[in-house]
C-alpha cells in the first residue's frame, strides 16, 4: 500500500465502497485512491451517487460495506497511525471533519448574521483558537481570495461570487487536508463560476492539500487533474481510480 | 409491454364564475400534507399549535379576570380593579403571542405561493389563499385552545382566592365570550395575513419582502422623550388634586403610554447592550448569539419583551405588598390578611401567565426559525460543528436578551421606588425572595420552551445523513 511515494501522498484511500439506503444502491463497489495535491473532479448524471460517494469519503455518512481510510496529516509523527474513517463513530468522524476536512456546499451555507471575517474565522473558533487569532488569519484568507476590505460585510450584502469565495476560505483557514466541494458553482452565472472555481483550485492545490470537486461543468472537470464518472453508482472504466 | 396512455382528455376546469372556488381548491391541495416533507407539515402544524396555547391563555387569563370582576363587596372594592391591572399587564405578551402565530401562518409557505403563481395563479388568487388559509388554521387553533382550557378549568380552580380554592365552576366562561375569543383569534389571523401579504411580493420568482424591517430613527426618541415629560407633567397634576375620572382617565393613558415607550426604547436598549459585548465575546456560540440579537433587535423585543412590565410591576407591588404583610399580625383582621395573601398569590400567577405566554411565543418562533434555517444548521453539522454548539447559540440568542429584560426592568423598577425596594428587602426579604424566585421560575419557563424546539433540530440535522 503505497501511503508515500516520491510524486503522489495517497490522503484517502476507499476500497469497495458501497451504500445502500433500502433497496437503492447508491454506490455499488467503488474504489478511489486521492492523493495530496491533487484536484479530482466527480462527474455523473443527476443521481449516480457523486454525493453519496463524496459523503462517504467525508466520513459524512458510514458506507453499508467497504472501507475509507485516511492517512495522517503532513507533518504529524510518523507513528500516527492511518484511520479508519468508516470504522468511526459519530462524534469521532464529526471531529475529523472539523479538523482534516474543508467543505463548500453549493449555496455558501454560510451565517447570515455573522460577517464575511466572522463567517470564515469559524472553523477557527470551533477548534479552541482565540477570537483575535481566528479572525486575523481568516482576514488573511480573505485578502488572498480579492475579498480585501469586506471583511465587515454581512453575507446579504455580498453577491452570490463573493459569499462564495467567503465559504471558500472558511473551508481552507485549518489548512484542512482535503476540500470537499459539491456542485461550488452550481448556482453562479459562467464569469462567476469560472473566477470562483481558480480561487477553489488555487487555494488548495497551492498549499498542498486534495480537492475534491463534484460538477456537471466539463469546463470545471478539465481544470482538474483526474476526472471521475460515476453511472448508476459505478465508476466508469473499472472499479478503480 | 404496456405503453402507458397520456391523459389527453381536457384538463377539469373550475365552475364559471365561482370567485373563491379556485382559492379554496388550492387551499385544499395545499393543506394535504407532502411526502416526506416534515417541514411542509410544520407549516400547518406550528401555527396551530401557537394558537391553540393563545387561545388557552387568553381565555384562562379572560376567566381569572371576569371572575374577579364580579367579587364585590369587599370594603376596598379592590379586587376587579387589580386584576384588571393584571389582566392589562397581560395583554401585552398576549398578544404578540397571538401575532407571533398569526405572523407564523402567513410565513413560511413561500415556495408553495411561487410555485401556484409559476403555474399561473393571480398575485389575487394567491393573497386570497393566504388570508383563507390562515384563517383557517387559526380557527381550528382555537378550537383546540378551547379545549385545552377546559382540560385545565379543574386544575386552575386549585388556586386559592378569599381563603379557598376557587373550583373549576367559577372560571367558567359564558359560551358567548368563548365565541368571541375564538373569532377574534381568526380575525387577528386574517389581518395579520393581509398585512403580511401586503408587505411580499409573490411573483412567480419566489416571494421577497417589499423592503427591510423599518429602521429605528430619531423621532423614536423624540416621541419617547415627549411622552416622558408628559407622563411627569400628569402626574403632578394628579398631585395636586383632580377628580377621579382624570384620575383615572391619566392612569390608563399613562400606562398606555408606558407600553408605548417601552416598545420603543425596548429594541435599542437591547441593541445597545448587544452591540457593547460582541466585540468582546471569545467563543462561537455567544458571536453567533449576539450576532442573531443585533441582526432583529425589534424581533427579539417582540418575543421577550412581553415580560417586562410583568417584572417592573411584580417588583413594585411586591415590595410594597412585603412591607404591608410585615404589620404585626394581631393589628391585620382576618379579611385583610386574606386580601394581602391574594394579592402575593395573584403577583406570582401574573409572573407565571406572562413567563408562560413568553416561552409558548420563544417555542413556536424558534421551531419555525429552525425549519427556516435547516439547510444552514444541516450543512453546520457537515462541516463538524458540534451539535451542542449549535444548540448553545440557538439558546443564548433568546434567554440572554430575556435576561436583560429581566435585569433591567427590575434595576428601573428599583430606582424608580427605590425606598419601598431597599426597605421590603431589609424588613421583608421573604416576600422578595418569592417574587426574585418567580422570576427565576419565568425565565426557566422560557428556557424549557427552547429547549422544547431541540428535537425539531435533530430530526432537521439527522436528514442529513
Ligand atoms: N438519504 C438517502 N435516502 C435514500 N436514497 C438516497 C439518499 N441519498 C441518496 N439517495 C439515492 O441514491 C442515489 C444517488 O444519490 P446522490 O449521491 O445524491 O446522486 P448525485 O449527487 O449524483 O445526484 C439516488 O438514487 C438517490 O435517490
Ligand atoms: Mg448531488
Amino acid at each position: 500500500m503505497p501511503w508515500t511515494g516520491p510524486m503522489h501522498t495517497v490522503v484517502i484511500d476507499a476500497i469497495n465502497v458501497t451504500q445502500s439506503f433500502g433497496h437503492t444502491h447508491a454506490l455499488s463497489g467503488v474504489s478511489v485512491r486521492i492523493s495530496r495535491g491533487e484536484a479530482v473532479a466527480m462527474m455523473g448524471t443527476s443521481g449516480s451517487g457523486k454525493t453519496t460517494l463524496l459523503h462517504c469519503l467525508a466520513g459524512i455518512t458510514q458506507p453499508t460495506s467497504g472501507t475509507v481510510r485516511l492517512a495522517p496529516p503532513i507533518g504529524a509523527a510518523a507513528s500516527l497511525p492511518v484511520v479508519t474513517v468508516s470504522d468511526l463513530g459519530d462524534g469521532e468522524r464529526s471531529r475529523l471533519r472539523r479538523e482534516r476536512f474543508g467543505f463548500v456546499f453549493q449555496q455558501g451555507l454560510l451565517l447570515p448574521e455573522l460577517t464575511a471575517v466572522e463567517n470564515a474565522a469559524l472553523p477557527l473558533m470551533v477548534a479552541g483558537i482565540s477570537r483575535t487569532a481566528a479572525q486575523q488569519h481568516a482576514a488573511h484568507w480573505l485578502a488572498a481570495l480579492g475579498l480585501g476590505g469586506l471583511e465587515d460585510r454581512r453575507i446579504g450584502q455580498l453577491s452570490g461570487g463573493q459569499a462564495q469565495r467567503v465559504a471558500i476560505a472558511r473551508a481552507q483557514v485549518n489548512a484542512p487536508d482535503v476540500v470537499f466541494a459539491d456542485e461550488p458553482t452550481g448556482a453562479l452565472d459562467s464569469t462567476t463560476s469560472d473566477e470562483v472555481m481558480t480561487v477553489l483550485l488555487d487555494s488548495t492545490i497551492d498549499r498542498g492539500g486534495a480537492l475534491v470537486v463534484v460538477t456537471h461543468d466539463e469546463a470545471v472537470a478539465a481544470r482538474c487533474h483526474r476526472v471521475l464518472r460515476l453511472c448508476d453508482g459505478r465508476l466508469v472504466g473499472g472499479p478503480h481510480a | 409491454m404496456r405503453t402507458p396512455t397520456l391523459p389527453l382528455d381536457a384538463p377539469p376546469r373550475p365552475a364559471a364564475g365561482s370567485r373563491w372556488g379556485l382559492p379554496l381548491l388550492l387551499v385544499a391541495h395545499l393543506s394535504r400534507p407532502r411526502p416526506g416533507g416534515s417541514g411542509s407539515r410544520a407549516v400547518l402544524i406550528l401555527p396551530l399549535v401557537a394558537f391553540a396555547a393563545a387561545t388557552a391563555l387568553t381565555l384562562t387569563v379572560l376567566a381569572g379576570v371576569i371572575m374577579f370582576l364580579g367579587w364585590e363587596g369587599h370594603e376596598l372594592d379592590i379586587y376587579p380593579t387589580v386584576a384588571g391591572l393584571a389582566g392589562a399587564i397581560l395583554v401585552i405578551p398576549l398578544l404578540s403571542l397571538g401575532a407571533a402565530a398569526a405572523r407564523l401562518s402567513a410565513h413560511r409557505r413561500d415556495d408553495r405561493l411561487a410555485t401556484l403563481r409559476l403555474l399561473g395563479a393571480t398575485s389575487g388568487t394567491v393573497s386570497a389563499m393566504t388570508v383563507m388559509e390562515s384563517a383557517m388554521i387559526a380557527f381550528g387553533g382555537a378550537l383546540l385552545g378551547t379545549l385545552l382550557y377546559g382540560v385545565g378549568l379543574p386544575l386552575v380552580g386549585l388556586l386559592s382566592f378569599g381563603g379557598a380554592p376557587i373550583g373549576a365552576a367559577a372560571l367558567m366562561l359564558s359560551p358567548l365570550v368563548i365565541v368571541g375569543v375564538v373569532a377574534g383569534m381568526t380575525a387577528l389571523a386574517a389581518l395579520s395575513a393581509v398585512l403580511s401579504v401586503r408587505r411580499v411580493v409573490i411573483s412567480p420568482l419566489g416571494v421577497r419582502m417589499r423592503r427591510d424591517a423599518p429602521p429605528l430613527r430619531r423621532w423614536h426618541f423624540v416621541v419617547a422623550g415627549a411622552v416622558i415629560l408628559l407622563a411627569v407633567g400628569a402626574l403632578q397634576v394628579m398631585q395636586a388634586g383632580t377628580s377621579l375620572l382624570v384620575m383615572r382617565v391619566t392612569f390608563i393613558g399613562g400606562f398606555a403610554a408606558g407600553i408605548g415607550v417601552l416598545n420603543l426604547l425596548g429594541p435599542l436598549v437591547i441593541a445597545a447592550i448587544a452591540r457593547s459585548q460582541v466585540k468582546r465575546v471569545k467563543t462561537p456560540e455567544r458571536l453567533i448569539a449576539l450576532r442573531q440579537v443585533l441582526e432583529s433587535p425589534a424581533a427579539t423585543w417582540r418575543q421577550v419583551g412581553g415580560v417586562a412590565v410583568t417584572c417592573f410591576v411584580a417588583v413594585v407591588a411586591g415590595s410594597g405588598l412585603g412591607l404591608i404583610s410585615q404589620v404585626p399580625n394581631g393589628d391585620l383582621d382576618e379579611p385583610s390578611r386574606v386580601l394581602f395573601s391574594d394579592m402575593s398569590t395573584g403577583i406570582v400567577l401574573t409572573i407565571a401567565m406572562s413567563f408562560l405566554m413568553v416561552a409558548c411565543s420563544v417555542g413556536v418562533g424558534q421551531a419555525a426559525a429552525v425549519y427556516d434555517r435547516a439547510d444552514l444548521y444541516r450543512s453546520l453539522h457537515l462541516l463538524g460543528m458540534p451539535d451542542l454548539m449549535v444548540s448553545r447559540a440557538r439558546r443564548r440568542a433568546v434567554l440572554a436578551p430575556l435576561r436583560w429584560t429581566v435585569i433591567v426592568s427590575v434595576l428601573v423598577a428599583g430606582v424608580l421606588v427605590f425606598p419601598l425596594v431597599g426597605l421590603a428587602v431589609v424588613l421583608a426579604p421573604l416576600s422578595v425572595l418569592t417574587i426574585a424566585l418567580s422570576l427565576v421560575g419565568g425565565v426557566g419557563f422560557v428556557w424549557l420552551g427552547v429547549w422544547a424546539t431541540e428535537p425539531i433540530v435533530r430530526a432537521v440535522v439527522g436528514a442529513a445523513e
